[in-house]
């Protein structure tokens, strides 16, 4: 659950205001914000370095194999180790790497096809676009979990399907979004003098609207990636992740361990803080894009 | 002793960008049913002196920083929140520019009118509904009985200003300080609203401060006018000698800008040059200068005060008033309340 | 009014008929036909050619839609493929458990978010307001699951003070007239009983309804903020009123009006979170059932169970705006 879906219903389809200068001054300043550039940082060092720091590899065997009562955290593992004799650091450190990985892939997926789509109905307007909305529109009223799950179900288990279903469920974000935005721009005064001047309106798209459209955008996909990191680990959570026991994804991690939540609590509570740590960063980074583009919508 | 005595007020905001001085010392004194016209651009400082003397400035920027308001003999801006509000909306009412967003949407006109006589007056349910009801027959409501129980949305722009008007009457306030009240209103339906408020203050002897950017409306309205530029008072005087000796550069530019059905065709309408100061600075010098074709090297750096010209009641702050060739040839109509006319 | 209702209502169809073709889809599309739907991955091939026959599988699409619209319409849902039972049974059996536990997380989230997003707004910027910004924003980063498992370890394993799993405890007995055991308890006079649901109620309620009051307290927050600068606002204090007076009478009054129909929103959340918390807990209802499903590959009830959930939302969608039309005169007395 990120913001992106809590404001998914309230989409502000006012005048989209740019990233000028003024936008990244109010960031900088932002604190809250800059602790979310803090955080998804480290996260993105840990997931490119992760064989430096991590001590073993994620599936190497180090302990006892199908143990009943993991060891805990240790100072030789600091996160002690998991249920197959594998140390748990390492794993949550690898697991870092396929969570950016799905909050990118997920996310340029649903962001892509939804543009596309906005872009269509926007532009084109009339059957088009209500067509397209009308299918965002019922898209939108199946919750996105739910919405992923049927998916999945339709596309088998795997992490490659789970990402895809979680960027299908994305796109009437986005749609709805740069429909928006070009609608809005649309009348606008700089685009109707172009027009008048004879400016053809795929250009028209590409260089006048797209750029003003640029910032909210960029505010709902770091949101989105919160969301969709969530979504797959809850997917992993039911089961519909890949079926590699070993595989290191935090959802699954979760997921594997939770009946042994008594003996084997550090199991749960390592994989769990990694994902509220990612998506916390993520949500103040959009937040705090949010706020630096359109101050007002604060308060 | 005057009913009202304001002396030296002067209001900021204060930001964490910058401060801004919205009110820079302005004193009036106002007695029993009389009528007061402060007249001057949108941001001069006009509506946030009435703010201030009400105790009603938005928090927690806005705050004052000096100055008296002595009503019936106590200094409002001593007194705390609570003694106030006995004060406000019962012995001083004020009314605002836009009454559609100034009532709240989901009360009944009828609740919004009885819950000042209630906690004011000490009514009860039934006699408050009976005296609102009453109150919208005198603003010029029809059917009142029914009206009551309506919501702000179901009645036009006029109305409204007219409920808001109930609401403020319904206490019979000593003063009523009307804000922008008919900016919003077709023209019209202004003519109306200003001729209810001259028949309510005849009716109760209520004080007026009538606050406007439109000279033309004070011209019927007010015995007296002041005019106000970037937080303080430039010109003082009862209206038909502001309308025919207007001393102050800043009062001249204001009526030439006014277009006047009796002008002769050629007449070219003449806006004041410049734009209005940003009051986030300290002002040196007179702080109309900069557009003023009347400045002198004084005029940028001594402040001019108030002082007398013409006549008693006459005041201008002014190094270089406008000279007598200079002034307009104005007719002036009488107004009700002085029913002499000047030529 | 009427008008706006009954316009609204008619939206609604297109919307239920969009969902209907897309569950139907989906059974259609999944790997191996809708065979696979009744007979569950185990069927042989004689079998899934038998059961194409009977159902007319071999019939036009739109002939196939035509019946499944005619089932649902008539209240049958399918069977399960795993227990063999009419699926409208088993939601009957396991909705109110979800239900119960959902108005219990609702009840949280709005108990405490509305009076913590008000203060928030009226102590702008103070350190409550801060506070509460980032509690939300943490609230919110949270995995439904992982909460619920914290809480469960924290309160049930650790600390001992709550119920680890179920409604009830095992050795009690109840009768269960209406399902709703809170309820039950209370028709059956058995404060012991009460007590025992209760306190097996709060971490699930607690863990479904966190996120919810995450975003209940910033909304409120927002709507506060946005009406406490509004014109009237200041007529009210221009009035004279009691401070008290104007924050109940016209400040919430309007300030609310937004948070309804947020918290009429929250019903997929709320829907959603209960497929991932239920398990933890062991909860009996919907959300346990359909992970069930998912776990054991019953197609049936997954198809019967997203179709019930996306029309109990648009549903309660449709409810939730005809409430606002209501309770906001702008557009009741239109």
């Amino acid at each position: 659950m990120s913001v992106a879906e809590a404001e998914a219903k309230e989409l502000r389809l006012e005048q989209p205001s740019s990233l000028g200068r003024d936008a990244l001054e109010r960031f900088r300043h932002n604190k809250a914000a800059l602790v979310g550039v803090a955080v998804i940082l480290l996260l993105v060092l840990v997931a490119i370095f992760a064989p430096l720091i991590a001590p073993y590899g994620p599936r190497q065997q180090v302990g006892a194999l199908d143990s009943s009562d993991p060891e805990g955290p240790s100072s030789e593992h600091l996160m002690g180790l998991d249920e197959q004799g594998r140390d748990e650091f390492s794993r949550v450190v690898y697991g870092a790497r396929l969570s950016l990985l799905v909050g990118l892939v997920s996310v340029t997926f649903g962001l892509t096809f939804g543009l596309i789509l906005g872009a269509l109905a926007g532009y084109f307007g009339g059957w088009i676009d209500t067509a397209i909305m009308r299918v965002m529109d019922i898209m939108l009223s199946i919750p996105g979990l739910l919405l992923a799950i049927g998916l999945v179900t339709l596309l088998g288990r795997g992490l490659i399907q789970i990402m895809c279903a979680v960027g299908i469920t994305t796109i009437p974000i986005f749609a709805r979004l740069l429909r928006g935005a070009i609608l809005a721009q649309r009348e606008s005064d700089y685009v109707l003098a172009a027009r008048s001047v004879g400016v053809p309106g795929g250009r028209l798209l590409m260089i006048h609207i797209l750029p003003n459209a640029l910032a909210p955008v960029i505010v709902q996909a770091t949101l989105a990636m919160a969301t969709a990191i969530i979504d797959v680990a809850g997917l992993s959570f039911l089961g519909l992740g890949p079926a590699d026991p070993g595989f290191p994804e935090w959802g699954k991690m979760l997921a594997d361990n939770a009946s042994r939540l008594e003996r084997a609590a550090h199991l749960v509570i390592f994989p769990g803080a990694a994902v509220v740590i990612s998506v916390l960063g993520l949500n103040l980074i959009g937040d705090g894009l949010r706020e630096s583009i359109d101050p007002k919508l604060r308060s | 002793m005057a009913l009202l005595s304001v002396r030296d007020l002067a209001v900021q905001f204060v930001t964490r960008k910058a401060t801004v001085r919205a009110v820079n010392g302005i004193s009036f004194d106002l007695e029993a049913g009389a009528t007061l016209g402060i007249v001057g651009e949108s941001g001069c400082g006009k509506s946030v002196s009435s703010l201030a003397m009400l105790g009603i400035l938005p928090k927690p920027a806005g705050r004052v920083t000096r100055g008296e308001v002595d009503f019936d003999g106590v200094d409002l801006l001593k007194l705390p929140d609570s003694q106030l509000r006995q004060v406000r909306g019962k012995d001083i009412a004020m009314i605002f520019q836009d009454p559609m967003t100034s009532l709240n949407p989901v009360l009944t006109i009828g609740r919004q009118i009885t819950e000042s006589l209630r906690k004011h007056l000490d009514m009860s349910k039934d006699e408050a509904k009976k005296e609102a009801v009453s109150l919208l027959g005198r603003v010029g409501i029809p059917a009142p009985e029914d009206r009551i129980k309506d919501f702000p949305h179901q009645f036009s722009g006029g109305m409204r200003q007219r409920v808001m008007i109930a609401m403020a009457i319904s206490c019979r306030p000593k003063i009523l300080i009307a804000d922008e009240p008919t900016t919003a209103l077709d023209v019209t339906i202004q003519a109306q609203i200003l001729d209810l408020l001259k028949h309510l203050v005849a009716e109760e002897n209520m004080a007026l401060i009538l606050i406007t950017h439109d000279l033309g409306v004070v011209a019927g309205t007010c015995e007296r006018t002041n005019v106000m530029y970037a937080g303080r008072f430039v010109e003082s005087a009862t209206t038909s000698s502001l309308f025919a000796r207007p001393r102050h550069p800043y009062t001249l530019g204001l009526l030439k800008s006014v277009p006047r059905l009796d002008a002769a065709r050629k007449e070219k309408l003449e806006p004041i040059g410049g734009t209005p100061l940003s009051m986030t600075q300290d002002i040196e010098g007179c702080a109309f200068a900069p557009r003023c074709i009347y400045a002198t090297d004084k005029s940028r750096e001594e402040t001019p005060e108030l002082a007398r010209i013409d006549s008693d009641d006459h005041l201008v702050a002014c190094w270089n008033p406008v000279p007598d060739e200079d002034l307009p040839h104005v007719e002036v109509v009488a107004t009700q309340a002085e029913g002499r006319t000047a030529r | 009014m009427l008008n706006y209702a009954l316009r609204r209502v008619i939206l609604t169809i297109p919307i239920l008929l969009g969902l209907s073709i897309i569950v139907f889809a989906f059974v259609r599309a999944l790997p191996g036909g809708p065979a696979i739907a009744l007979l569950g991955e185990r069927g042989t091939e004689e079998q899934e050619e038998q059961i194409e026959e009977e159902l007319g599988l071999d019939q036009p699409v739109y002939v196939q839609y035509g019946r499944y619209m005619s089932n649902v319409l008539s209240g049958d849902l399918g069977t399960s493929t795993r227990t063999r039972q009419p699926i409208v049974e088993e939601l009957k059996l396991k909705f109110p458990a979800t239900f119960e536990l959902s108005i219990a997380a609702m009840f949280f989230a709005i108990l405490i978010g509305v009076p913590l997003g008000f203060v928030a707004a009226k102590r702008y910027q103070g350190v409550l307001d801060n506070t509460s910004l980032v509690l939300s924003l943490i609230g919110i980063s949270f995995p439904v699951f992982f909460l619920a498992l914290l809480l469960k370890y924290i309160f049930s394993i650790k600390m001992g003070l709550l119920p680890t799993i179920g409604r009830l405890d095992i050795t009690r007995s109840l009768e269960h007239p209406t399902n709703f055991y809170v309820l039950d308890s209370i028709i059956a006079g058995d404060t012991a009983a009460l007590g025992d649901s209760l306190r097996h109620l709060v971490l699930p309620a607690v863990a479904l309804g966190t996120i919810p009051l995450a975003i209940v307290a910033r909304i409120t927050r927002a709507a506060v903020l946005d009406v406490t600068s509004e014109d009237y606002v200041r007529t009210a204090r221009a009035k004279g009123l009691d401070p008290r007076v104007i924050d109940r009478r016209h400040v919430l009054k309007n300030a609310l009006l937004p948070v309804i129909t947020i918290i009429g929103l929250q019903t997929g959340l709320l829907l959603t979170g209960a497929i991932l918390t239920e398990t933890v807990f062991a909860w009996p209802g919907v959300g346990s059932w359909m992970l069930e499903a998912i776990r054991f590959r019953d197609y049936a009830v997954l198809q019967g169970g997203i179709l019930f959930f996306a029309v109990l939302i648009v549903f309660v969608n449709l409810l939730v705006d005809l409430s606002y039309a209501f309770l906001n005169p702008r557009i009741r007395y239109q």
